[in-house]
């Protein structure tokens, strides 16, 4: 009779000791760009869903702010759109800070107009050339005459790094371009302006219209292939790889899960193969 | 003579301007409000769908499950010819020869999502991995928008490449014509109340629920919580301060240079923009003496705390100031000491004035945006405990209604949580204005009985 009390007792204790290693506990903070934003959104649902006793916030504030608060260690992971850069990396550095990358998606900057616009197709040289001023009418494209309206994202964005490298060639854009301060405001300004032109990630293009650059459409194929000529990685940054086990380890690697990569594609973006 | 008349027109030039600045305010007034409300109106009471009751017994474990449950299999049953037709159709189409199958095929696809979109995933169909793509429409107003999206494609007209394109609205069931699909369009349009079972609901959980999948779902009770907190926190780091150095420089403050720099000073503060103390938070109490690890809730409401400090101050010293000299001679000469005619004569009858300082102030810290974006404010997380604050970042109403606004990757299917947010925070301000009127009447009438 003993012996089975004591029994039930150690079941009891077993059973709560696992429910206890089962209901995972912890705190993320993420910040940083508004492009990944979509992804981290929806990475901190499908983990906080599944363990209730976590909480994962997300700020989306740029890239620059990402890199900014890695390097001040306030916060767990940086979500940029571009690669840190080399000022970045130093500042990290003498801060003490071990940069460790992710890459944990890939994406395409669509170049969107309103969809009224009749002009389908455009090449990165065109395209320079709208955001530097010398082609400042859509007649000049053999679309309306309509003066075109240059949105871009502010200096601080990942895509702003990534389209001033690979369009701009770091040429000075116009002093009319009108600077955003994220993915969903070039979306609204686009969608509401008749001539305007902006950049933005792919899970932002919804109702808009996506022009094709060089003559290719921005798809997971083209960008993955290179044929697409503006795509980029989506990184995750942290201090130093976060500790096998830790709440922090198993959230940063569920892009490598096969949910994850469901939840990255169903966001418009492109999982890493 | 003349000098009367032209002082008279002056006279009524001024009566009739400031008549009419004053309506032109009071018109400004209802412009912004009256839309405000309206609108906001709409997150607290709508026609729900029976998705949105789905969604609720799942998510939040509210509402009676056995109603849900049978209405759910009513609206199931009036779906089935709608998944019954999309079936056969597929089957057809197995048929037909290559080119126009694979057309017939994509355009299948495009149907289906709008479907999908309205009514939620097609039974039988693995659960998608977004939370929001395993309801169909909670809202009939945004049904409606969906079934638009089923009957209807959305075409550009680029004919006149002069032009920008029109906007045209083709029928869908045109890609369908003589396929066994044609009859599902006029199905839905006349059957998507059964389908939905749309009903009017007083949706109060929207104040108590937490948000999922970043405000597809639920209320914004982290929201409501995070602007209590960072209030609360930032009138529990101001109040004191601000009241006693009213006191020190209305009761003890010498007349000297010092002191009249600290009053300017005052003064200044009170004018810098609050982005300023933004990145004054950020610098000073984030990164340099870490009150935090990450933007948090303390950082955040002493942030704001610093904001409102200037204001307090002011109203508090106007209002110890407008206590007659009397008083306190009073007090003084029944043998009181300074420290005891201020806490007991002086103070009492400043409090009305010091009172309805703090709470417009409460009603700024609660409504200011610039200050916590870089200290507290974050788009997404959970609602926090108390212990949490001191460490945690929230979500707040003012900068959620801003990043719901711009930010947000789907902002057109979630306008009413952006519009009952706005609703929430502005009757919030506008309670704890009133709240202050309120506390001034009792107050004053207290006193001079």
């Amino acid at each position: 009779m003993k012996v089975k009390r004591w029994i039930t007792v150690c079941a009891l204790a077993a059973a709560m000791a696992m429910n206890a290693g089962a209901e995972k506990k912890g705190n993320i903070v993420m910040d940083g760009s508004t492009t990944v934003g979509p992804i981290a959104k929806a990475f901190a649902e499908y983990y906080m869903g599944k363990y209730p006793g976590v909480n994962i916030s997300v700020s989306e504030s740029g890239s620059g702010n990402g890199a900014k608060s890695i390097i001040n260690g306030t916060a767990d992971i940086g979500n940029m759109s571009c690669a840190m850069k080399d000022s970045e990396l130093e500042a990290a550095k003498s801060k003490g800070v071990k940069v460790m990358e992710h890459i944990v998606a890939m994406d395409g900057i669509a170049i969107v107009v309103h969809p009224g616009n009749p002009v389908a197709a455009l090449t990165v040289e065109q395209l320079r050339k709208i955001y530097t001023g010398e082609i400042g009418n859509w007649s000049q494209l053999g679309g309306p005459n309509k003066p075109v309206v240059v949105i871009s994202r502010d200096t601080n964005s990942g895509t702003y790094e990534t389209f001033e490298t690979l369009v701009m060639h770091s040429e000075r854009m116009t002093d009319k371009t009108e600077y955003v301060g994220s993915n969903g405001a070039i979306r609204q300004r686009v969608m509401t302006t008749d001539g305007a032109i902006g950049y933005v990630g792919l899970a932002f293009t919804h109702g808009l219209k996506v022009v094709d650059i060089d003559g290719v459409t921005p798809t997971p194929e083209s960008v993955l292939d290179k044929s697409y000529p503006i795509g980029r990685p989506l990184y995750m940054y942290t201090n130093g790889e976060p500790a096998e086990g830790t709440v922090l380890a198993e959230f940063l690697g569920l892009y490598k899960t096969s949910d994850g990569k469901k939840i990255i594609e169903e966001q418009g973006f492109i999982p890493m193969p | 003579m003349s000098s009367r008349s032209t002082r008279r027109i002056l006279d009524r030039a001024f009566t009739g301007l400031g008549g009419f600045s004053t309506l032109l305010l009071a018109a400004a007034l209802l412009v912004i409000l009256v839309p405000i409300l309206i609108k906001g109106f709409g997150a607290f009471v709508f026609r729900e769908t029976v998705e949105h009751r789905r969604m609720l017994l799942d998510l939040y474990e509210t509402g009676d499950r056995a109603a849900v449950e049978t209405e759910v299999a009513a609206a199931a049953k009036a779906r089935e010819p709608v998944y019954a037709m999309l079936g056969a159709f597929k089957k057809e189409v197995e048929a037909l020869p290559a080119p126009e199958r694979r057309k017939l095929k994509s355009d299948c696809k495009d149907l289906e999502k709008a479907l999908n979109s309205l009514l939620g995933p097609a039974p039988g169909t693995t659960q998608p991995i977004l939370l929001r793509q395993r309801y169909g429409q909670n809202r009939w107003d945004r049904a409606q928008v969906a079934i638009g999206k089923v009957l209807y494609e959305e075409a550009y007209d680029y004919s006149d490449s002069s032009q920008m394109g029109k906007k045209i609205l083709v029928p869908r069931v045109e890609r369908f014509r003589g396929t066994s699909l044609e009859p599902l369009f006029d199905y839905v349009r006349d059957q998507s109340k059964a389908m939905l079972l749309p009903r009017w609901i007083f949706y109060g959980g929207f104040l108590t629920h937490t948000s999922r999948d970043a405000h597809f779902f639920g209320g914004i009770r982290a929201e409501v919580l995070g602007t209590f907190y960072l209030t609360l926190g930032a009138m529990l780091f101001a109040v004191p301060m601000g009241v006693i150095a009213a006191i020190y420089l209305v009761e003890y403050a010498r007349d000297n240079w010092l002191n009249s720099l600290i009053r300017s000073c005052v003064s200044t503060l009170a004018g810098v923009p609050s982005i300023v103390f933004g990145l004054f938070g950020l610098a000073f109490f984030i990164n340099t003496i870490h009150v935090s690890g990450s933007k948090s809730v303390l950082a955040g409401s002493l942030t704001l705390g610093l904001l409102i400090l200037p204001t307090l101050i002011r109203a508090s010293e106007e209002a110890l100031r407008a206590v007659p000299h009397t008083y306190k001679q009073a007090a003084l000469s029944l043998g009181a000491s300074p420290w005891k005619s201020i806490t007991t004569v002086i103070l009492p009858a400043a409090l009305p004035g010091i009172l309805t300082g703090i709470v417009i102030s409460m009603g700024r810290a609660a409504g200011e945006t610039a200050p916590i974006i870089f200290t507290a404010a974050v788009s997404v997380g959970q609602p926090l405990t108390l212990l949490k604050t001191l460490t945690q970042p929230t979500p707040a109403l003012s900068w959620n209604i801003y990043n719901l606004c711009t930010e947000h990757e789907a902002v057109d299917e979630i306008r009413h949580v952006q519009y009952g947010m706005v609703f929430t925070l502005v009757l919030l301000v506008l309670l704890l204005n009133l709240s202050a009127i309120v506390i001034r009447a009792r107050l004053s009438r207290k006193l001079r009985v």
